[in-house]
């Protein structure tokens, strides 16, 4: 009788097989361009010129470059905040989108929307709107020039609420502060008393307003000002909104999948205990979720660590210092405009970019467990 | 009956058949050479196709030398960088001024003066020397110059008129002409006499005017020299007293948008801008002039952007290359690129043309640009190798002055630091 590999081993090797293709263009892709950056990182190589051994040269170089060090601040400070951000706001609208109401596709389709577009189409409508005679400026001098109109509708809209609830109360209905259908009734009784004031004459436009030219992008300008090395350059920042809002909705889908998860009972039997809306979500959906929080984390830290397109196509719209990240340091020192490229110093970079991450889900790991 | 094994072999020879018969067929073929040739895209890629069919294929191809286009639609030095390194660089292609320092002292473009010696068609005495010289080094040409531009002020006759102010002339000096652009920025709000695109790429030009130099005799920059302050102060006053308006504020990403959108009266520009007015304004009344002069000197400065086809010193087939680039740059070549007004080519005889003697707006400021290659203090577009990082600097501190965020004194001071550690001091 021919000698038979047992099951166990066939099983292992029909495994190992189907691991193969992926296997393969990993080690090619990844392990083998690993290899040559960390090699490259203690040598001058130019592309042309073959390269030459100089030990941690690179790495003195690089961390005595200023361009670095801001690189570095910008970017850990960007992982940290959208990471947060994105986490946060993915949980809320993973948690409201989790409703049964009619229409809720729809919305989460919406939702999702930034996140299947192009990161390059999106940050090109984002330099157009924060352009010095962008919408964004347009619409601040709107609320400007019509402040006295918006005021006069809010001002309205309130009195007619706070009107009508005092008069249900009074017949004895138990109404609450923000019913829908007085509300309602409310905006139309505002809205037309504004009209009927503007016609009047009596709240009028403000006339003469100069334009809005608030600089958003183009600038040096940090938040807070004058906080040297601990504030974030204001393009930046807005970088910041644009990445969370983009984000936010891929991870809304994995929080999505986890709410799934979590057994009915729970909060059933919450309920019976006495547990209103606040205390259900943050003691039971919350750690439920720990584990999709984790791997939300995690993707977000990597994914912000590494994050190059919006800096690449903002470009020359805001200083190069108010939005360097180190991906973008990295390929600005392997391809810098008009000199030689610095292969060796971009390799350099591109080691500590690579240890970012493990570092940051290192003590991610630490935390999570000894909770 | 054949076994399976037979049924193979005969599959085998037949095939074996075929692949003689094909090579036979396309013997011819495989004597030719290739040369590849590559540039960026945009509205190249038409200038080039009608090049190569109109005057190169019809030269070389008689010669088994089939030209084959490959334009890179973005961001070319990368590609150009990646496939010298990798060996797969096309045997011609573009050189930009401004990054071609860095690719001859790596030895990656092939000195042409042997080629140059050699030639019945093209010799070095036919281009402009100015243009000639910024790609060559230590003696060594390493490209031939296909075109150039430079800057001039560009303005819109209108805006002119309806203010009741001359328009500007050859004869102006900064005083003049900013007095010029200030009464037209008088006729409202929204209307600014100069759009000041916050670049070197312009300013620079001022700059030059005055005697400065970017480098001195050991290759440091100093901002601070008061010639460079007093360009830098003229450019970001006019800013300061409302003449001038950042491209931004009208809308506009260059100072060539600015001037379509008519609220501007005038922009500094070469001759890429006309290409852009033919499609964007055909109805805008413009007209071109040199630079100012500087009041003190006397003198114009400006700024020669070009661009160059250099060969692949890896090149197998550089003797086959090099009759593609003759044929690329012949007088013929170049006459017809500069009758569709496509662009300025590089040869000097060309100064005396006909073209140039026509009145229209074109023509004329095709003159105007052709000219400032010669006149006053011109330096072309190239920082040594420093390139980018020379640039930025720069860059940023007219941006800040312009958009009112810094004063000239500590914008420059702050450039100045940074070029210190770049250039050393």
């Amino acid at each position: 009788m021919p000698w038979r590999w047992n099951r166990h081993v066939q099983e292992a090797v029909a495994a190992y097989l189907f691991l193969l293709p992926f296997a393969l263009s990993l080690l090619i892709f990844f392990g083998y361009a690993f290899v040559r950056t960390v090699y490259f990182s203690f040598t001058d190589y130019n592309l042309f010129e073959s390269p030459s051994w100089v030990g941690l040269q690179n790495y003195l170089a690089i961390i005595q470059d200023n361009r670095f060090l801001l690189a570095l601040r910008n970017s850990i400070a960007f992982s940290v905040i959208v990471t947060l951000a994105q986490t946060a706001l993915a949980l809320v609208l993973a948690v409201v989108m989790n409703n049964r109401l009619r229409g809720i596709t729809v919305f989460r389709t919406a939702y999702y929307l930034p996140s299947v577009t192009s990161s390059v189409v999106i940050t090109l409508m984002f330099i157009w709107m924060f352009q010095r005679t962008g919408v964004m400026n347009y619409l601040i001098t709107a609320a400007i020039v019509y402040r006295p109109v918006i005021l006069t509708f809010l001002g309205l809209t309130l009195a007619a609420q706070v009107l009508q609830v005092l008069w249900e109360r009074w017949r004895g209905r138990p109404a609450g502060w923000f019913e829908a259908s007085l509300l309602f009734v409310s905006l139309v009784l505002a809205a037309a008393g504004t009209g009927a004031l503007w016609v009047a004459g009596v709240t009028e436009p403000v006339a003469g307003v100069e334009p809005v030219r608030i600089v958003w992008l183009n600038t040096r300008r940090t938040i807070p000002e004058g906080g040297g090395w601990w504030s974030i350059p204001l393009p930046l920042a807005a970088i910041m909104m644009l990445n969370t809002w983009t984000t936010a909705p891929t991870f809304m889908l994995l929080y999505l999948a986890g709410l799934q998860d979590i057994p009915k009972e729970l909060y059933e039997a919450a309920e019976v205990d006495g547990a209103n809306r606040w205390q259900r979500f943050r003691y039971i959906t919350v750690p439920m979720l720990r584990p999709v929080t984790f791997l939300v984390m995690t993707l977000g830290l990597i994914g912000t660590l590494q994050m190059f397109d919006q800096v690449a196509v903002i470009g020359s719209a805001a200083p190069l210092e108010s939005v360097i990240t180190l991906a973008y340091y990295i390929y600005h020192n392997a391809f810098p405009a008009g000199a030689m490229p610095r292969i060796g110093m971009a390799s350099a970079a591109a080691v500590v970019l690579g240890l970012l991450p493990l570092i940051a889900v290192l003590i991610q790991r630490r935390v999570v467990e000894r909770k | 009956m054949r076994s399976a094994r037979g049924w193979r072999l005969a599959g085998i020879r037949s095939a074996l058949a075929a692949i003689v018969i094909a090579c036979l067929a396309t013997g011819p073929a495989l004597a030719q050479t290739t040369v590849r040739v590559s540039g960026w895209g945009g509205t190249d890629v038409a200038i080039v196709e009608e090049l190569l069919a109109r005057f190169v294929r019809p030269v070389v191809e008689p010669q088994g030398i089939e030209v084959v286009y490959e334009p890179i639609a973005d961001d070319f030095p990368t590609y150009l960088f990646n496939a010298l390194s990798a060996g797969t660089a096309p045997d011609l292609f573009y050189v930009d001024i401004f990054w071609a320092e860095s690719l001859m002292r790596a030895g990656q473009l092939e000195p042409l003066n042997d080629y140059l010696a050699d030639s019945s068609v093209l010799s070095a005495d036919d281009i402009i020397p100015e243009l000639l010289d910024a790609f060559s080094l230590d003696g060594k040409i390493y490209g031939i110059p296909k075109d150039f531009n430079t800057l001039a002020l560009f303005f819109n006759k209108d805006l002119f008129d309806l203010a009741g102010v001359p328009y500007p002339d050859e004869n102006d000096d900064w005083n003049t002409l900013a007095d010029k652009l200030r009464r037209v920025s008088a006729l409202g709000p929204d209307i600014y006499g100069l759009a000041l695109q916050p670049e070197f790429a312009r300013m620079g030009a001022l700059a030059f005017a005055t005697g400065w130099e970017p480098f001195d005799e050991q290759g440091h920059t100093n901002l601070l020299d008061p010639r460079f302050v007093e360009a830098f102060s003229w450019y970001t006053g006019l800013a300061a007293d409302g003449t001038g308006v950042h491209p931004e504020d009208v809308g506009q990403g260059w100072g060539g948008g600015a001037l379509v959108t008519e609220q501007v009266a005038a922009a500094i520009e070469g001759a890429w801008l006309l290409g852009f007015l033919r499609d964007a304004a055909p109805n805008l009344p413009y007209g071109a002039v040199p630079l100012p002069r500087h009041p003190g000197t006397g003198q114009r400065g400006n700024l020669i952007f070009t661009v160059a086809w250099s060969m692949n010193s890896a090149s197998q087939v550089k003797d086959e290359a090099f009759q593609v680039l003759e044929a690329l740059t012949s007088p013929e070549a170049q006459q017809w690129v500069l009758e569709r007004g496509l662009a300025l080519p590089s040869r000097a005889e060309l100064a005396d043309n006909p073209y140039f003697q026509q009145p229209t707006p074109e023509a004329q400021a095709n003159r105007i640009v052709f000219l400032g290659a010669s006149d006053g203090f011109v330096r072309p577009f190239k920082f040594l190798d420093y390139g980018g990082s020379w640039l930025d600097p720069i860059n940023a501190a007219i941006n800040s002055v312009i958009l009112g965020e810094q004063d000239a004194e500590t914008a420059l001071a702050a450039a100045q630091e940074q070029l210190d550690l770049l250039t050393g001091r």
